[in-house]
């Protein structure tokens, strides 16, 4: 996002209304025109506070460096007239950044190239009341960089629960810029700093120095009972990290945890899902016996229902898996998690500070990629942009499902969901060994040692929660109703017009232009398993991986018409050959579960590379290193299972 | 600017990562790279910070240090053994 863009369309320019005094068209010269920046150090409070100002929906975590971006925003004020609000990525110091492309580099470039165009922006500087010493360092930078600056204390009522109480006249009078004490979640937030923000005065302050501690020191009041209070709150946080920070008992439950969720996701949303089979398959008879046999009935229920529809019935596990993310990064426990790992992750060319995007990828990977500017060596985050692709994205779920429930249904509900918390560990694993390999050719050289900080624990806030579970199942709900009913639709065309003469035998799907490119591949892929119905499913989820579940929907849709209702899964365990055997095996469902593992099957993803490393060569990269390696892997999976009898 | 406290009895200058755990100490030397020096002095490491270490990451991994601010980190182990620091009466 250009600084440019301030001056945008939407920019309202408010003209003193007819004949009204100069002194309020003077003063519109501020109002209209003025852009607030939103600064603060890492996980101040920052996102809260500007959710709060603009109703946005900024992502707002308890992790250090959530604001990967600039976000813009615009709000009214209540002198009227608008500002241009821009929210900053975290940023400790205005001089210690040190990539330009990491989230602080975006922060003190953006304030770099403000100071070329007219007016300085008004500076609204965010500190944690709880740590007022700490974000004082940066006001004293600001100080001296001479920007107008409003400071925003916020955490008040984090700090009231310390038995403290900030004097924000002394602080005022210390630092010759006005300064507002909020709590950034409370209601009365928003009309306090915009209050400040219009009576500002548009000026920077007088240069000054302060010693920040002192300052610190001298403007927090401690209430009666304060070190008791702030005692208790201190002990709260270590009560809590002394168990999941402990040596022995951290690490279990880390682990716990982490393969807990993995198959919560399955074992929740099982049952989900099979429901949402059921409804299609009955929707699917209603058509059949509304339109009777024919090809509209063959295109809602093959081609939508069976294309669109079978991804469709994913979105409760996208949805679960969103939430329970949220949920460990809004309490703070992610910073932990990045603690207990950095030790492990560095045997393979990573910090702890890779963990979250590592993390963030098993729901999407892009996001994570965008995620990655939280880690401050830039060869370490190529390494992580490049291995990310290879985390197991919600996306890859149908696959994983349908196979699974498809070829090991005769096991138990736990095998599967073993089996489902495997091929996470899978992705994993291929993640490390592709970062070790990468770390000691493309990407070689030192890593910066990890400095990072863990915030207290907080509660969750419900609304945001909800909130972005909801957001994931629009989004989902959209790309469903896009993209990929277009392309299921497009699919159900290529896999319905016969390109040969009923003459040459089989099914109409068999003699399509579809099935013709994919019987070309046959000769390559039989080695791993895969016929042509796969191969066909495998181009058609290129560009997103989702579609597998939905091709093969289509394909068995339009072979199968006279088993229009049942579940896709058992479609593919009972389909057979012409001679009566069984079309595919359990060595075919692990080879294709291998080749899902490993293949970049994403567009969207490649496009995020390029966006982030600003090359055609990586993404390019990825896409070959990932094909190469899920052929390979696909392969060998599918002969040596036939050698252990699977096939 | 740093706060006078009174130095431990066996007060002598050690790496961080030799601190003992829950020992009160002040850091006297950091690393001489100037943007690794800025960007601890930034989270409160500097020349006359106290700080405490909590705990020791597992085989080498990272410290769980509070520093005088109250901020807690983790610093990577090889990281602390460049940051000297002398023990200081709690």
């Amino acid at each position: 996002m250009n600084a440019e863009d301030c001056h945008g369309p939407s920019a309202v320019v408010r003209s003193p209304v007819g004949g009204e005094p100069l002194e309020s068209a003077a003063s519109d010269r501020g109002t209209t025109d003025r852009r607030v920046v939103l600064l603060g150090r890492p996980n101040s409070g920052k996102s809260s506070l500007y959710n709060a100002l603009t109703g946005g929906s900024a992502h707002v975590g308890n992790y250090p460096g959530i604001t990967v971006d600039v976000l813009e925003g615009e709000v009214e004020l209540p002198t009227g007239g608008r500002v241009h609000l821009y929210d900053l990525p975290g940023l400790y110091s205005l001089a210690s950044a040190t990539d330009p492309d990491s989230d602080e580099g975006v922060a003190a470039r953006f304030l770099g190239r403000s100071r070329g165009e007219g007016a300085l922006p008004l500076v609204a500087q965010i500190i944690d009341g709880t740590q007022l010493a700490l974000g004082l360092r940066l006001t004293t930078e600001l100080l001296g960089a001479g920007y107008p600056l409003l400071v925003v204390v916020t955490q008040a009522d984090r700090l009231a629960s310390h038995g403290q109480v900030l004097d924000g006249a002394a602080l005022e009078e210390a630092l010759g810029a006005p300064v507002v004490v909020v709590s950034a979640r409370s209601n009365t937030a928003k009309a306090l700093v915009l209050e400040a923000i219009a009576a500002h005065p548009q000026t920077p302050p007088e240069a000054r120095s302060i010693d920040a501690k002192a300052l610190a020191k001298a403007v927090l009041r401690e209430a009666t009972d304060a070190k008791a209070a702030q005692r208790r709150a201190r002990e709260r946080t270590g009560k809590i990290d002394a168990v999941l920070l402990h040596p022995i008992v951290g690490p279990i439950l880390f682990l716990t945890l982490m393969g807990g969720l993995f198959a919560a996701v399955f074992l929740v949303a099982d049952p989900a899902s099979t429901f949402l089979d059921f409804l299609k398959g009955k929707l699917a008879g209603v058509i059949t016996r509304r339109f009777g046999e024919g090809l509209i009935t063959s295109f809602i229920n093959d081609g939508i229902l069976g294309g669109a529809g079978t991804v469709l019935a994913f979105m409760p596990q996208i949805v679960l898996l969103t939430v329970a993310m949220e949920l460990l990064e809004a309490s703070g426990y992610l910073a932990r998690g990045a603690f207990l790992v950095d030790r492990f992750l560095r045997l393979f060319g990573f910090s702890g500070r890779a963990f979250l995007p590592l993390l963030m990828g098993h729901a999407c990977a892009v996001p994570a990629i965008g995620a990655t500017r939280v880690v401050r060596d830039p060869k370490e985050r190529l390494t992580s942009i490049l291995v990310i692709p290879l985390m197991t994205c919600s996306a890859r779920m149908p696959t994983y499902a349908l196979v699974t429930s498809a070829f090991f249904a005769g096991r138990s509900v736990f095998f599967r969901a073993a089996l489902f918390v495997g091929l996470y560990a899978a992705g994993i694993l291929s993640g490390l060994v592709a970062s070790l390999i990468l770390r000691k050719t493309a990407t070689r050289g030192k890593t910066l040692p990890l400095v990072l900080e863990l915030p207290a624990y907080r509660l969750p806030q419900a609304r945001v929660v909800l909130r972005k579970g909801w957001l994931s199942g629009k989004r989902f709900f959209r790309d469903v109703g896009t993209t990929i009913l277009a392309v299921s639709a497009l699919l159900w065309v290529g896999l319905s017009v016969p390109v040969q003469p009923a003459s040459a035998g089989g099914t109409v799907a068999e003699r399509s232009a579809a099935a013709a490119v994919g019987k070309a591949l046959e000769p390559v892929t039989a080695i791993a398993g895969f016929d042509w119905r796969i191969n066909v499913g495998l181009i058609g989820s290129f560009g997103a991986r989702e579609l597998m579940v939905g091709t093969l929907g289509i394909i068995h849709g339009i072979e199968g018409a006279d088993q229009d209702d049942a579940p896709l899964a058992e479609k593919l365990r009972t389909a057979t050959k012409n001679d009566g055997t069984p079309l595919y095996s359990r060595a075919t469902g692990l080879a294709l579960l291998a080749f899902f593992v490993l293949a970049c099957q994403c567009m969207s993803t490649v496009a995020a590379i390029k966006r982030e490393t600003k090359s055609w060569k990586w993404p390019l990269f990825v896409l070959a290193y990932t094909y190469v390696a899920a052929y390979v892997v696909a392969v060998v999976v599918y002969q040596g299972a036939r050698l252990f009898g699977l096939g | 600017m740093s706060p006078v406290a009174p130095l431990a009895a066996d007060a002598r200058p050690q790496t961080l990562d030799l601190l003992p755990r829950g020992q009160q100490a002040q850091v006297v030397g950091v690393p001489a790279d100037s943007a690794v020096a800025a960007w601890l002095a930034a989270v409160g490491i500097a020349q006359g910070e106290e700080l405490l270490v909590l705990r020791r990451g597992l085989f080498g991994g990272p410290l769980h240090v509070r520093t005088g601010c109250g901020g807690e980190f983790a610093v990577a182990r090889s990281l602390a053994a460049e940051i000297t620091v002398v023990s200081v009466a709690a």
